[in-house]
């Protein structure tokens, strides 16, 4: 970071100069790289992969990125306070049980109200996620113990949560209305989960862009000591900030709930890494202080798009993991010099 | 030592070629001439001083010379022929070795490794030979005199004996020139006596020592030659045996008036008070003063004399242990600097860069942190022309130029990054300032701006504790002054009663 700090002050900018293409480049240089990938891979799929751009699967596309999309929304909200959530997956998968179970023990003994069932279960899934994080955060901004650590180690505990909850075995009995409204229902033809995504993405927008506690995010991550003399209660926004990742990543798990019509302890397992992932190639940095709602969505877009555009060039699941990888380090390779 | 004495050249008084030559060097950052025309002859077996105030330029020359930073202008020879330090490698291969003020000790690894660092002996099959260099690195510690233990982590020594750690580092290798900043600033007397034995052992062994202090009484007892540097200026090379007065005279020779504004004193009603107070880290022992509104006092010291962490205290960013902040005659407990702000006082930290300013972010991002909480804009929804109107006022104030607020402060000099953290303060309705080091590292136009602020902020009335380490800054500042030394007030000054040597002696 130094050498980068050197290398600007070395050439001072004047406050009168115009604003050009390439300097805007060199200091948005990873909203630059984002774009050229996202760019490059809608054309080369357009080109090579049949039906890349029909509307029945760019319709896919948006359901299938929705899950991942909330997910990267939650690990950006941890990252820009200088943290780094790994349990969002196994929140996923604990919000998807917790929130089935009650949801089918609820509908056994009042058979006649599913809305009450969908609502109660709803609101244990996200209280469970919202519970986690809050633990993630007490761990990492009180006890002090890395984020890494204090989510890998909160993970495992989850998992195992999750596996005595449900037994390993998928929970049924869940109102058909929960997956008829949230898992394939349509409002104007727009999946119900993709508008519940996008109301995400404007939330979380808003969150970080127009309101103080966003601010106070920001500064905790770009200088910890400083947010805190400036009279910002970090270890709150440290907490707070897993918090809502954590009622997010439930949220996701209460929709691939919809969507599977049962309660799943195994699902979620690739999320930490394709979040951090969607987060890293939308310009944020792991050392906290950066990132953009809007980028993180054009990142997550692009990782969904690689993936269902290789699936109609039917290029297999191997080659794909490979592809994903090579993309993240090539994004970093461009935007680190 | 005999590993010493072999590797240095030249004899003890041979007064042949000088080890270092520093011909015309200069150093330019951007339009800032840091350094310009040093010229100087570090002979064998000479301790060489260097003088001056802080940005003066002893620390641009000495990084120059140890290779961690490239001249402008003129070059170095070493025994009569020029070289080029492109590298601090390139400078110890030429036996140049530094200590600086910032270690270069890897914590979590014992003295022994640390001081082994980079010329680790191997056995026949390669692997480490662990007990040969832990016993090289305690013959060495038992040689200096030094009370250290070879097995100790460095993470758990204190600052001063991490100070060691590195000096036996530099001293291992047997350096020609070995160059010491400040080396005794957080030594203990005992720890003191036995870098000055050492000091006399290489000389007398022909190395020559470049050696940088603000304490008056060890040039005499340590030096031969004093160099004093002003405002990146070689101002006189004279014996170590020079009077103290001449020196400081020539180390201040600046016209206090042409920076410092006239700040007429309205002293008004106690704002703030401190009772016997002492700090949870223990640095502060027992701090008593106040400060009137409409009044600056400064508060002179050492560095590490616990002046910063008074401030800190007051602010609540750092526990109290015993005694009492009174705000406006009441007593308050603040927990959390967020109390302190809430309450009117404000704290405006010595480094920017660690406890200031979030670099990677923009300055408007900067300035207006603490006003979404406490300013004029308070909210939970923020309101963009609202808080544009509010940073660009205070840019003003600051001489902050707001055109460029939206570029990330690590783009910015000194002086307009201190302005932006100045900026800070201004933001939510306060009275009370503490600044702690407020021109670390900014040029005298800059200076002049933050101290033209000052004097604002003082006739509207407010309260203002200043924290420095730059006297002459103090002198010109303050109405009163106070001396810091190992915690605790020791000294009052009014004004008129302002003399830098009677200061001087207060801080030791």
């Amino acid at each position: 970071m130094s050498t980068m700090t050197i290398a600007k002050s070395a050439t001072p900018a004047s406050p009168g100069t115009k604003p050009g293409v390439l300097p805007w480049l060199r200091q948005h240089r990873s909203t630059a790289v984002l774009l050229f990938l996202f760019i490059g891979s809608l054309v080369i799929f357009s080109i090579f992969a049949p039906g890349f751009l029909s509307l029945e699967n760019l319709t896919n596309v948006g359901r299938q990125s929705v899950y991942l999309l909330i997910v990267s929304l939650a690990q950006l909200i941890v990252l820009i306070c200088g943290g780094l959530d790994l349990s969002v997956g196994m929140i996923v998968a604990l919000a998807s049980v917790v929130g089935a179970s009650v949801m089918a023990q609820v509908l056994a003994a009042m058979p006649d109200s599913p809305t009450l069932a969908i609502v109660a279960g709803m609101a244990a899934g996200l209280a469970a996620g919202g519970l986690v994080g809050l633990v993630n955060g007490w761990g990492t901004a009180v006890l002090r113990i890395p984020a890494f650590m204090m989510t890998l180690g909160s993970s495992s505990v989850v998992f195992g949560i999750t596996l005595f909850i449900s037994g390993g075995v998928p929970i049924y009995g869940l109102p058909p209305e929960f997956g008829n409204s949230f898992g394939f229902g349509r409002i104007y033809g727009v999946p119900i989960p993709v508008l519940v995504a996008l109301l995400m993405v404007v939330l979380v927008y808003v969150l970080l862009e127009w309101t103080r506690y966003g601010r106070h995010l920001y500064a905790t991550g770009g200088n910890l000591r400083a947010a805190e003399l400036s009279g910002v209660r970090t270890r709150r926004v440290i907490i707070a900030a897993f918090a809502v990742a954590g009622v997010l990543a439930a949220l996701t798990g209460l929709l691939l709930t919809a969507r599977l019509d049962t309660g799943e302890s195994n699902i979620g397992a690739s999320l930490p890494l394709e979040s951090i992932a969607a987060c890293v190639i939308a310009g944020v940095t792991l050392s906290g202080g950066v990132g953009r709602a809007l980028a993180v969505v054009v990142g997550t877009l692009l990782i969904v798009f690689v993936q269902n555009g290789m699936n109609l060039m039917q290029i297999g699941a191997y080659a794909q993991t490979m592809v994903i990888g090579a993309i993240l380090i090539f994004a970093m390779a461009l935007t680190r010099r | 030592m005999s590993q010493m004495a072999a590797a240095a050249p030249g004899a003890p008084g041979t007064n042949g070629a000088p080890v270092l030559k520093a011909c015309g060097l200069g150093k330019r950052y951007g339009a800032h001439q840091a350094l310009q025309g040093v010229g100087l002859d570090l002979m064998p077996g000479e301790v060489h001083v260097l003088f001056g105030e802080n940005g003066a330029g002893k620390s641009t020359l000495i990084s120059m010379m140890a290779g961690a930073n490239q001249p402008s202008d003129g070059h170095l020879e070493i025994m009569g022929e020029r070289v080029e330090l492109a590298t601090v490698a390139r400078a110890r291969a030429l036996g140049i070795r530094a200590v600086f003020q910032e270690f270069s000790l890897i914590p979590h690894l014992s003295v022994a490794d640390n001081i082994a660092l980079g010329e680790e002996s191997v056995g026949t099959l390669g692997f480490l030979a662990k007990s040969a260099m832990r016993a090289k690195a305690a013959r060495l510690i038992a040689d200096l005199g030094f009370d250290l233990d070879a097995d100790a982590l460095v993470s758990q020594l204190s600052r001063g004996k991490q100070q060691m750690v590195e000096i036996c580092k530099a001293v291992g290798q047997a350096p020609r020139l070995l160059i010491l900043d400040e080396p005794t600033a957080s030594l203990t007397e005992h720890d003191t006596q036995a870098l000055f034995a050492l000091v006399r052992r290489l000389k007398a062994a022909g190395t020559s020592i470049v050696y940088i202090t603000h304490r008056m009484h060890e040039i005499p007892e340590i030096g031969d030659t004093v160099t004093v540097l002003r405002d990146g200026r070689q101002v006189a090379t004279v014996p170590a045996d020079t009077e103290a007065d001449a020196l400081i005279e020539l180390m201040t020779g600046r016209t206090a008036s042409d920076i410092y504004p006239e700040c007429a004193r309205r002293p008004g009603k106690i704002r703030l008070e401190l009772k016997h107070l002492s700090s949870a880290c223990g640095r502060v022992k027992d701090a008593s003063l106040e400060v009137r509104a409409g009044e600056i006092v400064g508060v002179a010291g050492l560095v590490g004399c616990g002046k910063s962490e008074l401030g800190q205290t007051i602010f609540g960013a750092i526990g109290t242990a015993a005694g009492e902040v009174l705000l406006d005659g009441r007593k308050v407990v603040f927990r959390h600097p967020a109390d302190a702000i809430r309450a009117g006082l404000w704290y405006s930290p010595a480094d920017r860069k660690h406890d200031g300013l979030a670099m990677m972010r923009s300055a408007f991002d900067n300035i207006g942190l603490s006003s979404l909480m406490f300013g004029r804009n308070r909210g939970f929804f923020r309101r963009p022309g609202q808080e544009g109107r509010l940073v660009s006022e205070l840019s003003r104030q600051v001489e902050f130029p707001f055109s460029r607020a939206h570029e990330p402060v690590s783009n910015f000099s000194g002086g307009n990054q201190q302005k932006t953290l100045l900026a800070k303060g201004l933001a939510q309705d306060i009275d009370v300032y503490v600044f702690d080091e407020p021109t670390v590292g900014v040029d005298v136009g800059a200076r002049q701006a933050i101290y033209k602020y000052f004097s604002e902020l003082s006739a509207r009335g407010a309260a203002i504790l200043l924290i420095s380490s730059d006297l002459p800054e103090l002198l010109g500042m303050s109405h009163r002054l106070l001396v810091m030394r190992d915690g605790r007030t020791v000294a009052g000054f009014g004004r008129d009663e302002f003399d830098e040597h009677a200061i001087l002696e207060q801080f030791f």
